[in-house]
């Protein structure tokens, strides 16, 4: 397309320019009954997955109706969700911290149209484009990241791995059958941008190579001792290198053996990549919760330490995780998180009624603190 | 990697315009970068910058952290910008032929 200017002139590049204006105040986009009851709620109901009601002091109502999205959506998929907005809610429409979408409105008849015609749209290839649900005990959205889309550290896909399961899960979404919600999150490196380090169920990036080293670039792409610095294990040294044309370049060595493939240090320098088809893979996590509800906040643990990556299907994947949601939709008492279930029956159990495998991988052994992931006691059970 | 010229000499860039090789910096590349980095005239101030910028990286091998070029200069962030309206990493350092910046950035 030929250029068309937007006004920006190039010549003055400051000249009219905006800045430090920050996000538009939220209350510009407040739906009325929202703005008219803001702070005065009384309680709210889940009338049935996917739709809430919120009643007001004034006795208003407000109804919710929540959709999963993909995340990931083009300008053409925004502007349908405006059309539903302008059809139902004057307009109005939010998105949750879980990437699902709300409409709301003021009565039930309304709000249950809505959720009809919602379910009723579908993609070319027969996917909903606005399944309802979402809502309480059961598996919401997949909080995930970049992936092979938009990264350049990645380990693994983030769309595609969560397309997967959410396939696999998607009766779960539109369904209220948990013991308490499930959270599931997906990383696709372990710069874990999201919220894996404290979900129910986590699929993480996971590489299994030492980086290898681009001597002949390094010394002048990279900052040689932020990559030293960036490495958790000292597997990292300045070192000089010899080319085979005899000269003599700055670079850096890699202990091999010290090497836990984090890929902090390519975060750091470009001639340290790491990423590989068959090395790399994923690690499932399990246990974690952010909310204070009777237990602490708790950090997921690994439970699964390689599941390798089969696009664009991800079946391992997809079959590791209907075992763990099935296990503890089986066996957990009523709002028990999937963490609380497994502290209460023990992690030797929760292996034992997951059906998965508990290899050396699973043990801690970074710095002192993987002391106390040891068993200092002799409770357990055979 | 491309190969721009300029008054006669050719530097190597990467797709965001930074050098690829700090050996290659010259006083004629930051003739070649100012425009791009939206900078009329270059001040004392500005060479100040790009001076310490370089005496750090080939002292310590890394770009310094923003609050000691804040220190060591005498200039606020804010100045800093208005010197380098990118910034002191896209900005300053490309001038001065640092390698690019990494990380989240
Ligand atoms: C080379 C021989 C031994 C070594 C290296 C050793 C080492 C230790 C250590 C490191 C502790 C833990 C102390 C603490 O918690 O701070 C301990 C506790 C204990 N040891 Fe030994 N021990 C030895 C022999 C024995 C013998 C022969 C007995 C009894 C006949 C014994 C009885 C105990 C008991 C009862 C405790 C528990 C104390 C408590 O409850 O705090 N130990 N031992
Ligand atoms: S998790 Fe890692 S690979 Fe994925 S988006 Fe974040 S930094 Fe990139
Ligand atoms: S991948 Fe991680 S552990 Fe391995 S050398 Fe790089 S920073 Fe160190």
């Amino acid at each position: 397309m030929a250029f068309i200017s937007a006004g920006y002139d190039p010549k003055h590049p400051m000249q009219d320019r905006i800045t430090d204006i920050g996000p538009r105040k939220y209350d510009e986009f407040y739906p009325p009954v929202i703005a008219k009851n803001k702070g005065k709620w009384l309680y709210h109901e889940i009338i049935e997955p996917g739709m809430l009601m919120h009643k007001a002091e004034s006795g208003d109502e407000v109804y919710t109706v929540r959709a999963g999205t993909a995340r990931l959506c083009s300008v053409t998929y925004i502007r349908e969700i405006c059309d539903i907005a302008d059809k139902y809610c004057g307009g109005h429409v939010r998105w949750t911290t879980r990437n699902n979408v709300e409409f709301m409105v003021e009565d039930l008849e309304t709000a249950k149209a809505l959720k009809e015609d919602l379910n009723n749209r579908k993609f070319d290839g027969g996917s909903h484009k606005f399944p309802v649900g979402g809502t309480g005990a059961g598996i919401t959205n997949i909080v995930h990241t970049q992936g092979w889309v938009h990264c350049h550290t990645p380990a693994t896909d983030a769309s595609g791995t969560v397309k997967v399961v959410m396939d696999d899960l998607f009766e779960e979404f539109g369904a209220h059958n948990m013991p308490a919600p499930i959270r599931i999150s997906m990383a696709c490196c372990l710069n874990m941008c999201g919220a894996v380090h404290c979900s129910d169920i986590a699929i993480l990036g996971y590489h299994r190579k030492p980086p290898i080293i681009d001597h002949e670039y390094l010394d002048n792409l990279c900052e040689i001792p932020l990559a030293v610095a960036a490495c958790p294990m000292g597997a990292i040294r300045p070192s000089k290198h010899e080319m085979p044309d005899g000269k003599t370049v700055k670079s850096v060595a890699i202990k091999n053996e010290r090497c836990m493939f984090c890929g902090n240090c390519y975060t750091m320098c470009p001639s340290l990549p790491l990423s590989d088809k068959e090395g790399d893979g994923l690690v499932i996590m399990a246990g974690g919760k952010i909310s204070n509800r009777i237990s602490n906040p708790k950090f997921s643990k690994v439970v699964v330490a390689f599941i390798p990556n089969e696009p664009p299907r991800w079946p391992t994947l997809s079959k590791v995780i209907r075992q763990i949601v099935d296990a503890y939709r089986t066996d957990a008492r009523k709002y028990e998180r999937l963490g609380a279930w497994a502290e209460r029956i023990g992690w030797e159990r929760f292996f034992e009624k997951c059906g998965l495998e508990f290899s050396e991988h699973l043990i801690d052994d970074f710095r002192d603190p993987a002391y106390y992931t040891w068993r200092q006691t002799t409770n357990f059970k055979w | 990697m491309a190969t721009v010229e300029f008054q006669g000499i050719s530097f190597d860039i990467d797709e965001d315009g930074f050098l690829q090789r700090f050996e290659d910096w010259c006083p004629e590349w930051v003739e070649y970068v100012k425009e791009s980095e939206g900078i009329k005239d270059l001040t004392d101030e500005h060479q100040k910058v790009l001076d310490f910028l370089q005496d750090y990286y080939k002292k310590n091998g890394i770009a310094p952290m923003v609050r000691i070029l804040s220190k060591v200069t005498g200039f606020k962030l804010k100045h800093i910008y208005e010197l380098f309206p990118s910034g002191p990493g896209k900005g300053a350092c490309k001038m001065a032929g640092l390698p690019k910046p990494t990380g989240c950035v």
